[in-house]
């Protein structure tokens, strides 16, 4: 690859005059982060450990210690099962269907003049540009059973969108898709045109379908952009917080389109459960911290340098 | 690239972090002063139309700031909705917390134990005017017989139906609960526009009095010890007869299982509803509505012909934050909040019922409307349990879960109130 | 190494496929554009029409009503402001922090360089919302409830992480050579860092401003957490939530309000548009 990652043994202006140089230029960034992420973050570990609820945050009683307890709590509670198993298939349809449109539109976009090029890439970057409370409320009143047009345009009538598990869940998985998928898109487009041309024009002049340039000359250049794409998607998606927030009511009927993130605001701000709200925010952390782990060797198999 | 030792680093580094953090109790210090100048800060909750209100508070404000020099109010009209985050925000910062403040009577044993609501029974019993405090409305205000506000009017809830459809459909005024739920049937077979009675799964007040009615209750039990009754066939019966309103053949489950009880009051007020369960409160609302002239209100029915089903005794509250830097002044201007005066005036105003009975007999005499809602607090009233823990119930939604399970069919009445049951008595243990 | 673009086949080998793709392309477009569209028509309509059971995909006497009553009700413009305020701290601060940090991890080698950069990519995935009740006390201990402060401070952390990640590779990009050529013209290291450097990644602090201007104009979780009392220091998403009522939400000042709240951020994309593809393709292809 082009810009591939200058080789470590080479002596050069990184090699020798370092000293403190590189501590003092990082030390704003870590200042903020160990301040106000770090710190944050092993309160909330803390947090999770304890009896802590309203009465303990306003000094009425004492903070107790109950090791595990919150844990042991959560999951032996039905509720955070189902939650924590909707939010991981939630967040995998996302990815999945953001991951397969940005990309089918990504090729679709090389194959076209400039005029559609420029339509579709002016529509995505509307999408994109929403903000994600505003589209959510607007997706709502496309979806709207009285004022909305596309129950009129699909002729189903008075259909309640909200009013089904599946059916909410499909609708905010639509607006996820349509917020997300231009950050694949323009990035997988941007990758596709650094590919040089020749060899595209060979597999093509071999008579390769277009799924099968994909599947064997393009998608394996693109790894290193998928796997940033990916990533960076399982991460966005599995913290999807306002959209299921504004558009479900705060979690559906009956909390049937509830994921981690509602739950866990809805326990410690709702119910002053402020341990319990800590214990799910710290499973996320864990979860996601997986993810990375997971990430990071993918990078190592692949000899990336950091 | 030794990625591994490079993880170990990072996670030693992060464990020692982890390590150099300090549990932490917030301390409230600010208070034990009392300051005899300054500025305090008042919130009340804004209503559907405030302005009515926002006259008298104001005519009150400028009575106490001219009997006390230098000093100043500020008032400051919250949204209902967010009110359990601001509040409990003013708890954790005093330095934005308000001195005064307006609150549920439904809240009262949990801002108690949050340890945000100053103990006034002295100033409380000193006082004259709370010789002809209503008792419901008394025991509202108090916490293992200590007191911790004065009472600011009593919310109660009633049947209101369109005079006009009644007629036209030739259709008497329900006399027991079967006779309501045969009469929306009826209304919405005859005009499929309309919800018969609108109902929502998330009106959990409108829904108290059916259990109540058949004899059911939230729970049993004494303060420090309850234990929850909705899985006992008695309160059973009642989620059933109220959840039997939910269908194609009154008011369909798709729209109103998530409704609120305002969803219903908003949906009456507009005409789309031949009846709705309503406050008092909800006058001002249902008037301002579509259906102004069109419509009455008599209590709603019990299961026995003629009787009234027991309705919920709500209502709101004027209290002093514990941390106020000024509480002789707070108490002070707690006091003319609640007034009988005060509170005259806003039932001329905004038409919430007096807690003082003599003041509420005088309102009956000369506003018809508030009749209903009299008899139905004559007729006896209840209350949800005077326990912290009820707070945490109201808002994790275990009883709006419940009647959605049941109406969106995911769980029979059984197994839904045992459910609701189950953490019940979960919020009862944990918080007493 | 610079960001030119290598080219691309100007002639897609087979033809016939293109007049598809571009039918395809069109529509696609039209059902991305579909929702704002519906969010300006609907932000235009007259009352009478939103709320009507046969919506048209058109109207014909447009009103400025929703927006007269968006600007009448609350501090609209205040809160715009504040948003604003927030918005460009964030981006700003964000940017030069996280062009000082990139720097340090790949143009220098030192112990614990690789540590730094785990963390960096371990802090991106911190779910915010669940920080919100530590961030809490934190804010309060600092005296910083009730202000921008509160809100700025939270989304430059969560901000940076995701940046010196993408900035990275801009600052990789930039050849040593220069930088060594830098030196033996007797450059000392400031000048060849904001005089040299800065200027040859604009590009990618461009793109990767985007970011975070989004995530801290987006906010409206921390703006409803920890600006308690005092109203004017209020941001656009708390004030949008009040049109939005869930009993009866006014769908025309929702509109209204939905539209003066994406305008900025639309008009941010397009000028940074054609910075944010090669920034993205620079940023991750290495």
């Amino acid at each position: 690859m082009s810009r591939a990652a200058v080789p470590s043994g080479r002596t050069s202006a990184k090699g020798r005059r370092a000293g403190w140089t590189p501590w003092f230029y990082v030390a704003p960034a870590l200042l903020v982060l160990g301040g106000l992420l770090v710190y944050p973050v092993c309160q909330l570990g803390l947090m999770s450990v304890l009896e802590y609820t309203q009465a303990q945050v306003s000094g009425g009683e004492p903070t107790r210690f109950r090791g595990l307890a919150n844990y042991t709590e959560l999951f032996a509670d039905d509720q955070f099962r189902q939650v924590l198993l909707a939010t991981v298939g939630f967040a995998a349809a996302c990815v999945v269907s953001t991951l397969a449109v940005g990309c089918a539109l990504a090729v679709l976009l090389t194959r076209v003049r400039a005029l559609p090029r420029l339509a579709l890439m002016l529509a995505a970057l509307g999408a994109w540009a929403t903000p994600t409370i505003t589209g959510s409320t607007v997706w709502l009143f496309l979806f709207d059973p009285d004022f909305g047009p596309v129950d009129r345009l699909l002729g189903l009538g008075d259909f309640s969108w909200t009013y089904g598990r599946y059916s909410a869940f499909l609708l905010v998985l639509l607006e996820v898709v349509w917020c997300s998928f231009p950050f694949v898109m323009v990035t997988v487009y941007a990758g596709i045109r650094a590919v040089p041309g020749e060899v595209l024009e060979a597999a093509a002049l071999d008579g390769a379908s277009q799924w099968r340039i994909w599947r064997s000359v393009l998608a394996p250049m693109l790894r290193p952009i998928l796997v940033v794409v990916t990533v960076q998607s399982v991460i966005w998606d599995f913290k999807v917080f306002t959209q299921i927030y504004v558009m479900t009511g705060g979690g559906g009927i009956a909390g049937q389109n509830l994921v981690l993130n509602v739950y866990a605001y809805q326990k410690a701000f709702a119910s002053s459960q402020y341990s319990l709200g800590s214990a799910i925010g710290v499973v996320m952390l864990l979860i996601l911290l997986a993810v990375t782990l997971g990430y990071l060797r993918l990078l190592r198999r692949q000899g990336e340098e950091l | 690239m030794n990625l591994s030792v490079r993880l170990a680093a990072f996670t030693a580094l992060a464990a020692a972090l982890v390590t150099a953090c300090a549990p932490r109790t917030a301390g409230t210090s600010s208070a034990g002063t009392d300051e005899k100048s300054g500025t305090l800060r008042v919130w009340l909750f804004q209503e559907v139309d405030n302005r009515p209100k926002q006259h008298v508070v104001d005519a009150v404000l400028a009575g106490f700031e001219k009997a006390h020099e230098d000093t100043e109010v500020s008032v400051e009209y919250i949204p209902v909705e967010t009110r359990a985050q601001r509040i409990k925000a003013a708890f954790n910062d005093p330095k934005s917390a308000p001195d005064v403040i307006e609150y549920g009577n439904t809240d009262t044993a949990g801002y108690v134990r949050d340890g945000g609501l100053l103990d006034v029974t002295r100033e409380f019993d000193a006082w004259g005017e709370t010789k002809d405090t209503d008792p419901t409305a008394r025991r509202s205000v108090t916490v293992d017989g200590r007191v911790y506000g004065a009472p600011y009017f009593v919310g109660v809830r009633a049947l209101y139906y369109r005079t006009d459809i009644f007629r036209e459909l030739g259709l008497s005024v329900p006399r027991s609960q079967a006779e309501l739920i045969s009469t929306a049937r009826r209304i919405r077979a005859e005009k499929p526009g309309l919800y018969g009675l609108a109902v929502g799964g998330a009106y959990t007040y409108g829904a108290l009095p059916f259990i109540w009615a058949h004899g059911g209750d939230l729970a049993t039990g004494e303060e420090g010890s309850y234990a929850s009754a909705l899985d006992r066939p008695a309160a059973r019966k009642g989620i059933e007869a109220y959840t039997s309103l939910f269908g194609d053949d009154n008011c369909p489950a798709a729209t109103c299982a998530g409704m609120t009880g305002n969803d219903t009051v908003t949906a009456f007020a507009s005409g789309k509803a031949a009846m709705a369960i309503g406050g008092d409160f909800s006058h001002a609302a249902v008037e301002a509505g579509k259906v102004r002239g069109k419509y009455a209100v008599v209590p709603l029915p019990g299961v026995e012909p003629g009787s009234i089903a027991p309705a919920f005794a709500g209502g709101n509250n004027i209290g002093v934050l514990k941390n106020t830097a000024h509480r002789t002044l707070a108490v002070d201007l707690m006091k003319r909040l609640a007034s009988k005066r005060t509170q005259r005036d806003l039932f001329d105003a905004m038409g919430f019922l007096p807690t003082f009975t003599d003041v509420r007999r005088q309102a009956a005499a000369t506003e018809p409307f508030v009749k209903p809602f009299v008899r139905t607090l004559a007729a006896g009233t209840e209350f949800v349990p005077a326990s912290p823990a009820w707070a945490r119930i109201d808002s994790s939604l275990v009883l709006p879960t419940m009647f959605q399970e049941i109406v969106s069919g995911r769980k029979d009445v059984a197994a839904a109130s045992e459910d609701a049951a189950r953490k019940m008595d979960d919020a009862f243990g944990s918080a007493g | 190494m610079s960001l030119v673009r290598r080219p691309v086949p100007r002639r897609p080998p087979r033809l016939p496929w293109r007049p598809a793709a571009e039918a395809t392309a069109l529509l696609v477009a039209a059902v991305v554009a579909f929702p704002l569209y519906w969010m300006l028509l609907s932000a235009v309509k007259p009352a009478g029409e939103i709320e009507s059971t046969e919506p048209r995909p058109w109207t014909s006497s447009p009103s400025l009503d929703s927006f007269r009553r968006v600007f009448q009700q609350h501090d609209f413009g205040r809160y715009f402001v504040n948003s604003l305020v927030v918005a460009v701290s964030v981006v700003i601060a964000s940017a030069l922090i996280a062009f000082l940090a990139a720097t340090a991890v790949t143009r220098f080698r030192f112990r614990f360089r690789t540590t730094l950069l785990i963390m960096f990519l371990v802090a991106q995935m911190v779910p915010v919302e669940a920080l919100t009740i530590p961030l809490f006390f934190l804010m309060r201990d600092l005296g910083q409830l009730n202000t921008l402060g509160s809100l700025i401070l939270p989304h430059l952390a969560f901000s940076l992480p995701f940046a010196i990640w993408m900035l990275r590779g801009f600052v990789r990009a930039v050849p040593e050579s220069l930088e060594e050529a830098a030196y033996l013209d007797g450059a000392s290291r400031a000048r060849f860092l904001w005089r040299i450097l800065l200027p040859l990644v604009l590009p990618g602090l461009v793109a990767t401003s985007v970011f975070s201007f989004i995530s801290a104009w987006n906010d409206f979780l921390f703006a409803r957490s920890f600006i308690i009392s005092d109203t004017s220091q209020s941001t656009l998403p708390m004030a949008l939530l009040v049109f939005y009522k869930p009993d009866e939400p006014d769908w025309g000042g929702v509109m209204a309000a939905s539209t003066v709240m994406t305008v900025p951020v639309l008009v941010f994309f397009v000028l940074v548009q054609r910075r944010l593809v090669s920034g993205l393709g620079g940023a991750v292809k290495d």
